[in-house]
């Protein structure tokens, strides 16, 4: 039996994860769609990350898929923090790409709402894009004018610095020579002094100062900072974007494992990097 | 990059604005104070049949961004 408006076979339901079958109804519920493809990927997805006790520590997963801004402001891990995307973005099967000057999603999610968010939190943003440009935050939300809080990711940005912010940025900065933005980045910290920077599951800086400055209060956005010096966005960047989360710090071993699923969610909707 | 120009008027009356529930309008401020809007193909299919598609009628000019104090 078919159904005719999801487009899955009956018997594929009983074998879809049920947070996995709940992302998908949400999905058609905003109007989007989704391609087998991405639903079996997804659902494989959903099954890796509860596999490798991944699951639990997500607030927000964006696996950018459905080609349409209905589909891709889905959070795959519930039905909370639904994203926004401004006027700007392109959305395609591969991910969805800012335009560099105007571009955002509002994630919903406010660090300063968040449990322990400044000892205990992740960024994690897949780019598809290589060339190193712009000056601002692939994702973030902060104070630019003191940098006194920052919580984001660039990656990477003109002159070949790949940055991961946690706090103020003359203490809780980790910063990374690249020449690829192509990759899949993670930002995690577990303790006020104990903050990693990890590209493809290899940490690539570590910051071990302490720092307890309160979080931003204000959502973070992806594709660029929001700025809560002006309360509004800045420091936009044009890099393509096939998954983001957000959500509590991890291990090394989850870090290890994160990029693996992701990675393997990317190859068989033949997308990776 | 080349943008659609507004007045102040019409940046009071799009900024922030909702065309569906997933996507809204927004619109940055040039090296001059002037605000641009910026929308491509895919912005103006979803912006049929909302009242704001009048904005890809809008005049266009080169979008220069202002000059970002020294920042971290």
């Amino acid at each position: 039996m078919i159904l005719a408006s999801s487009g899955i076979v009956a018997s594929q339901i009983a074998s879809f994860d049920a947070d996995a079958l709940a992302f998908f109804a949400r999905v058609t519920a905003a109007g989007g769609s989704l391609t087998l493809s991405e639903k079996t990927a997804t659902n494989q997805l959903v099954l890796d990350l509860k596999a490798n006790s991944l699951w639990t520590p997500m607030k927000a997963i964006y696996p950018m898929v459905g080609s349409s801004a209905a589909a891709c402001a889905q959070n795959l891990k519930s039905s909370s923090f639904t994203g926004t995307f401004s006027s700007g973005w392109t959305f395609a099967s591969t991910g969805v790409t800012p335009n560099g000057t105007s571009a955002y999603m509002n994630t919903n999610i406010n660090p300063s709402l968040q449990t322990n968010f400044i000892t205990n939190h992740h960024q994690s943003f897949y780019s598809r894009t290589q060339t190193p440009s712009g000056n601002g935050w692939n994702m973030g939300v902060g104070f630019s004018t003191t940098g006194s809080p920052l919580f984001g990711l660039s990656v990477v940005r003109s002159g070949n610095s790949a940055i991961y912010d946690s706090g103020y940025y003359l203490v809780a900065r980790s910063t990374s020579t690249q020449t690829d933005g192509r990759a899949f980045w993670l930002g995690h910290c577990n303790a006020s002094n104990s903050r990693k920077f990890v590209k493809n599951g290899i940490v690539i800086a570590t910051n071990t100062a302490t720092d307890t400055i309160p979080a931003s209060n204000a959502n973070i956005s992806i594709g660029a900072l929001m700025d809560t010096a002006t309360s509004s966005p800045n420091f936009f960047m044009s890099q393509q974007c096939a998954f983001a989360s957000i959500g509590d710090g991890l291990t090394d071993a989850q870090a290890s494992n994160f990029y693996t699923n992701v990675q393997a969610f990317q190859t068989t909707l033949s997308r990776n990097v | 990059m080349i943008g659609y120009i507004l007045t102040t008027k019409q940046y009071d009356q799009v900024q922030g604005q909702f065309i569906n529930p997933y996507q809204f309008i927004n619109c940055v401020a040039d090296i001059n104070g002037d605000y641009f809007f910026f929308g491509n193909e895919q912005d103006k299919e979803s912006f049929k049949d909302t009242e704001y598609m009048w904005l890809f009628d809008l005049p266009q000019e080169e979008y220069i961004p202002p000059i970002q104090n020294e920042k971290p």
